[in-house]
């Protein structure tokens, strides 16, 4: 039944789930980059061993879906006496997840900088750490925006699956209204719609925050 | 771990195991159709082509799952659950692998396409003899990573209650309550399928490896 | 492409909404569903598979349960044979489309009947008395209703408006959790999520039976006792009439000694009286 003043009832609800998708991905991703940051520099000082453990574990989490990491977190942790609220672990598990294809991307970008620039760092006297800040990671980072975005997206799409653990983010809220309504069709059409224009949103976010560093 | 539960989780994978090849044959079918139309001289079937590619890229795959099997029955097409899944997966896929030969094409240098036209080669040689083999071996990696990438998405499977290694893992969980055992030999049971994927596809890419194409070391 | 996203929403919006119209438009069935139904020598049931004991998997991942067995007679009486029966897997919300959209002939799985339901799907008669109980984890200290009534407590719901209104009404200080399965609902309280979980009497009985030092169940019901039934889709008489009179035979009538035999089978009791003034 497709009901127009569908919309203006139910419009204030999918708006508060979009709110609640926008921020959950948007704290993710920034844990997800911090995370992603931290192991890349434990890669590049952390000796053999720093970068061997880096890889095992990308590796591990980038053959298992990110699924089970949700499980475990939000039906493991209290066990262990840690009852995080559901958008914790489920946030948890996401930085986690993305926060090891982030260090590959850095890592990726890192050896596009020419190695000339740490030559030139060592012979004025930067230490490892001002190094790191001032020239690596600025420049990484830079190089590293559009893949980022296209990261970024992913993450995004996988808050859907925290409706698995109760958290009412846009999914959640398309599964209870049509519980409510029996109107599965529209409300699972307006959810996509709404997924893709948050998709877009922040591909034309990345696409501009691309074309400005690159300007200056 | 007892046995039986380490059976049914291995039972379990081998399910999702082959939901991901089910819906990778079929997927790379329909790609190489979709592949087809990208590259139509008719503005339509393009337009089409990165329509179907925008709305599945854009959605997530819970989303696209949902709709469909709400949709499917209206749509006249009983299918039992498995069917429905791999369904899923292939319109999923499908626009992934269509992206991966897109790429393939155009990463075709000019001069080979120069020099067969100069050289008049006709359509169905052009296809097969140029095209084909250049494509398979600039694809062949992102193709594998795709690859990789369902045997992951069939967990969200679980979600709609199709039984596969997720959904067996909840429910043993849900019986038994051993949460960090089972999702970690879950954990490893799609790792073992994620690498051994990874790794035949890089001893293919090496087979395949052509004297003087880019990329080999010489 | 990219500077045309807006136009690409538009498109997508409205290929979608021709789809929707041409599919409720393709609906209208013209035979009755009981005759599709003895055509095809099978009948489609759709359920939840994780209401013990109504509907669940056993540890040989075989669908079993008391609406699983009832089902299992509709058949018999059909087909003369209960294996005819063809089960469609769902989560709570996923029964309503799968009957509306006309996938499954019927539905079952520990469905309670309620008026606002009714506006969407058909009910037979109930073929079980039912309610709602909570059930607790003894660790949270929860002796009764009023007891849970805190914001320190957590209790896990399914995800129907009929739930969220009873935590409203008779619990508004207690958070809520929502599931879209009730073994979802009991993992949350085994796992320490939830303190407390809301679900059908046998359902929250079977559960606490699993363990009984680390669960119990509330004395009292939720509301009123509440009655389980069939549903299916509405507007086609000759199947309901079919649908119901079966029931009502189960219940009260002649195959009353069958449906005791399930009723002993899971409940470990005798059903109620076919009827009042006959002596058991």
């Amino acid at each position: 039944m497709l009901q127009l003043n569908w919309f203006r009832t139910y419009g204030a609800t999918y708006l508060d789930a979009l709110g609640w998708t926008a921020v959950t991905a948007l704290a993710a991703s920034a844990g997800a980059l911090v995370w992603g940051c931290a192991l890349f520099l434990l890669r590049l000082t952390g000796g053999r061993w720093g970068a061997r453990g880096v890889d095992a574990y990308v590796q591990a989490f980038r053959n298992t879906p990110v699924l089970l990491p949700i499980y475990l977190i939000y039906f493991g942790f209290p066990l262990i006496g840690l009852p995080w609220p559901a958008v914790v672990c489920g946030g948890l598990a996401l930085v986690l997840q993305n926060g090891a294809y982030i260090s590959e991307i850095l890592r990726g970008s890192y050896q596009a900088i020419d190695r000339v620039q740490f030559d030139a760092a060592k012979s004025i006297g930067l230490g490892p750490w001002h190094t790191f800040r001032k020239i690596t990671l600025p420049q990484v980072l830079v190089y590293s925006i559009p893949s980022l975005g296209n990261q970024v997206v992913l993450l995004l799409k996988d808050t859907s699956l925290l409706s698995a653990i109760s958290v009412t983010e846009l999914t959640m809220q398309a599964k209870l209204l049509t519980e409510q309504t029996g109107a599965a069709y529209e409300a699972f059409i307006v959810v996509a719609a709404l997924y893709l224009v948050l998709v877009s949103g922040t591909e034309v976010f990345f696409r501009v925050a691309h074309r400005t560093v690159r300007w200056r | 771990m007892n046995t039986p539960t380490l059976t049914l989780l291995l039972q379990a994978a081998g399910v999702s195991l082959l939901l991901a090849l089910a819906a990778i044959a079929a997927g790379t079918v329909a790609a190489a159709l979709l592949t087809a139309l990208a590259f139509s001289r008719l503005r339509p079937l393009r337009f089409f082509y990165r329509l179907y590619v925008y709305v599945v890229r854009g959605t997530p795959l819970l989303v696209l799952a949902l709709l469909i099997f709400y949709a499917l029955p209206a749509l006249d097409l009983r299918a039992g659950p498995y069917l429905a899944g791999v369904l899923v997966l292939t319109v999923y896929v499908a626009a992934l692998f269509a992206e991966v030969f897109r790429g393939g094409v155009l990463a075709i240098p000019r001069p080979q396409w120069e020099s067969a036209k100069s050289l008049g080669v006709p359509p169905g040689p052009l296809l097969r003899k140029i095209v084909g083999p250049l494509v398979l071996r600039y694809a062949l990696p992102p193709y594998v990573n795709v690859c990789v990438m369902t045997v992951k998405a069939t967990s969200v499977l679980s979600i709609i209650s199709v039984w596969e290694l997720t959904l067996a893992s909840r429910e043993i969980i849900e019986r038994t309550l051993a949460v960090f055992t089972v999702l970690s030999v879950a954990g490893v049971l799609y790792f073992i399928m994620c690498l051994g994927i990874d790794r035949i596809g890089r001893r293919l890419e090496r087979r395949l490896a052509l004297r003087g194409f880019a990329g080999e070391r010489v | 492409m990219r500077s045309r996203h807006p136009g690409y929403v538009l498109a997508v919006l409205s290929i979608l909404t021709v789809l929707v119209v041409v599919a409720e438009a393709g609906a209208a069935d013209e035979k009755s569903r009981l005759d599709v139904v003895l055509e095809r020598g099978k009948l489609i049931v759709v359920t939840m598979s994780t209401v013990p004991p109504f509907a669940f998997n056993d540890e040989k991942n075989q669908l079993v349960g008391f609406d699983v067995d009832l089902v299992r007679l509709l058949a018999t009486a059909l087909f003369k044979d209960p294996n005819k029966v063809e089960f469609v897997i769902v989560t709570a919300e996923g029964r309503w489309p799968a009957i509306e959209s006309g996938r499954a002939d019927i539905g079952v799985g520990g469905t309670t009947v309620y008026p606002d339901r009714a506006l969407r799907v058909a009910f037979t008669r109930p073929f079980i008395d039912s309610g709602i109980s909570v059930l607790v984890s003894k660790k949270s200290g929860i002796k009764s209703m009023q007891d849970l009534n805190q914001d320190r407590f957590t209790i896990a719901n399914l995800n129907n408006p009929q739930m969220a209104d009873r935590a409203k009404r008779f619990f508004p200080k207690t958070k809520v959790l929502t599931f879209d399965t009730p073994s979802a609902q009991f993992l949350a309280v085994r796992s320490g999520r939830a303190n407390a979980l809301q679900i059908d009497t046998p359902s929250a009985d079977y559960f606490a039976a699993q363990s009984k030092d680390e669960f119990d169940v509330l004395p009292g019901l939720l509301g009123a006792s509440q009655n389980n039934a069939i549903y299916f889709k509405p507007g086609d008489f000759k199947w309901w009439l079919w649908l119901d009179t079966a029931v009502a035979e189960l219940r009260s009538g002649s195959w009353y000694p069958q449906y005791t035999e399930i009723y002993q089978k899971w409940f470990g009791k005798n059903p109620p009286p076919q009827k009042f003034y006959l002596q058991q």
